[in-house]
């Protein structure tokens, strides 16, 4: 069982969470399309004290040979943390942690981009995560999923990255860093807005079914109100003025 | 085809330099709009970021308590890297770092180090057992050309506004750094024959050597670089010589600005 850091309080008296949020309150997020001139498509997204960036390139030949599909396009993806983007400097370089948050990260957006109308070639996605407050793999799907479409690849629907948690037997939407570390349970997901799917699922802690439940339902909530903001970050992009 | 572009973009940058005018229409020394914003990540104690045209770089400080050399007691470190990471440009690939990467972290540490703008004695804690160790790294995000000057802009400005903090440490109260001096970076590369300053991607693509002059504020020279293959001769030098001493005392200018914010 986790949570056993007592003597950490991170709900208020007045119900109300350490950042003044509600219980169902997800941090502000902002996105911008197409920030990197160097890619073919990229986003930048700021969800409450994160940022993240990402870019697509492709899609592009298969290299090396031995990771192409004959039917279809692989996704190469990279999620890597900027040395600076923790409290703690980074040494630079992958981890274990970035691997496995880059492997289910490109299975994910495998499950949403129609990969099958590029055989035997790769689409590159980088994610750079240049300040990291809780939450960073969603904020990283959802940037990688604008910078997807800002790159002009056809995909069945976006994919929205969210998390919702538990503290203080409590769920709640959207983990700040504190609740991160020392609350009960956490559970990102990826959402396809449109279709009601989920291609991204993790989790770690400890929810009853209930509890389950309810975090999904924030999830999905949640999915929904940061789906508008990416289209409207697209629609922006594609206009090619200001709002 | 990767040597049949680049020498058709030849031709055509000799062609144009004949006629003393640059792809993208700029004149020999003008360089593309800069804009630098500081302050500007969370989680580090100094952050910039720098649009030059389209390359896009960010710098990050950070700090850690360290031993100092045993023949140094009272002088705390700095440390500058670069990455060059596969999301700066179609060309970049995954893997250990590049000696471009490594060029580029080491030209822009020498010119912040060798101006002496930090003063290491100033990083001491308890001589002997604890000092502060400065690490600035540099993130550049979309490369379309002249990434040293960008990479060099975003480190001084990230480390010109970066807070100390020693209260996290248990070692004080917070403060600002204390850098004296503004290094900058002006580099030229040799396109279609002659030095051009700020160099776009396509001209560093069918250009030749290039030139990093790091100045101080008194405009004194802290750090020279010649990269790729090519000659030059001194008068060359002695031209963008000149055009470095103005450049750079526009981009302090800017920093300065945004310090003041």
């Amino acid at each position: 069982m986790m949570g056993g850091y007592g003597d950490v309080q991170l709900l208020r008296d007045d119900g109300l969470r350490l950042d003044g949020r509600k219980i169902d309150e997800m941090r502000p997020v902002s996105i911008e399309a197409g920030v990197l001139p160097a890619a073919d498509g990229s986003a930048m997204v700021t969800h409450g004290l994160n940022v993240a960036v990402a870019a697509v390139y492709g899609p592009m030949e298969a290299h090396p040979r031995k990771i192409q599909r004959q039917d279809r396009a692989v996704i190469d993806v990279r999620y890597n943390m900027a040395p600076f983007s923790t409290s703690d400097r980074i040494r630079p370089g992958f981890n274990r942690r970035s691997r496995e948050i880059s492997k289910v990260t490109a299975e994910a957006l495998e499950s949403v981009v129609l990969v099958e109308r590029y055989p035997r070639s790769k689409i590159r996605v980088e994610i750079e995560i240049l300040a990291a407050e809780a939450g960073t793999r969603c904020v990283g799907i959802t940037a990688a999923a604008v910078a997807l479409a800002d790159a002009g690849i056809p995909m069945r629907d976006l994919i929205v990255g969210v998390a919702s948690g538990k503290v203080e037997d409590t769920v709640v939407l959207d983990l700040d860093k504190a609740e991160d570390n020392y609350g009960q349970a956490d559970l990102p997901v990826g959402i396809l807005p449109n279709t009601g799917e989920i291609a991204f699922l993790q989790m770690d802690g400890d929810l009853s079914p209930d509890e389950f439940n309810l975090a999904m339902e924030y999830n999905f909530k949640a999915a929904k109100e940061i789906h508008e903001i990416m289209v409207d970050a697209l629609r922006r992009r594609y206009e090619g003025g200001e709002v | 085809m990767p040597e049949l572009v680049p020498a058709l973009l030849r031709q055509e940058l000799a062609r144009l330099a004949d006629e003393d005018k640059r792809l993208d229409g700029r004149g020999r020394w003008d360089g593309r709009e800069v804009s630098l914003e500081v302050d500007c990540l969370y989680n580090a104690e100094g952050s910039a970021k720098v649009i030059i045209g389209g390359t896009v770089v960010y710098a990050g400080v950070k700090f850690e308590l360290r031993t100092p050399w045993p023949d140094r007691p009272t002088q705390g470190s700095l440390m500058c890297g670069a990455e060059l990471r596969p999301v700066a440009g179609r060309k970049y690939e995954p893997g250990p770092p590049s000696p471009e990467s490594i060029e580029l972290g080491r030209v822009v540490d020498r010119g912040i180090r060798e101006s002496g703008c930090i003063n290491m004695d100033s990083l001491c804690i308890v001589p002997g057992e604890k000092v502060w160790g400065i690490m600035i790294d540099i993130h550049v995000l979309s490369d379309q050309g002249n990434i040293f000057d960008a990479c060099g802009l975003a480190a001084i400005a990230a480390l010109r506004t970066a807070m100390v903090p020693a209260e996290r440490f248990d070692v004080g109260e917070d403060h600002r750094l204390e850098v004296n001096g503004t290094p900058i970076m002006a580099s030229f590369t040799r396109v279609g024959g002659r030095y051009v300053l700020d160099a776009s991607e396509e001209e560093e693509l069918g250009g030749d050597e290039r030139i990093h002059i790091t100045l101080g504020d008194e405009g004194h020279l802290h750090s020279l670089q010649k990269g790729l293959k090519g000659v030059f001769t001194p008068a060359e030098f002695a031209e963008i010589f000149e055009v470095a001493q103005q450049r750079c005392v526009e981009l302090r200018k800017l920093v300065a600005e945004k310090e003041g914010n």
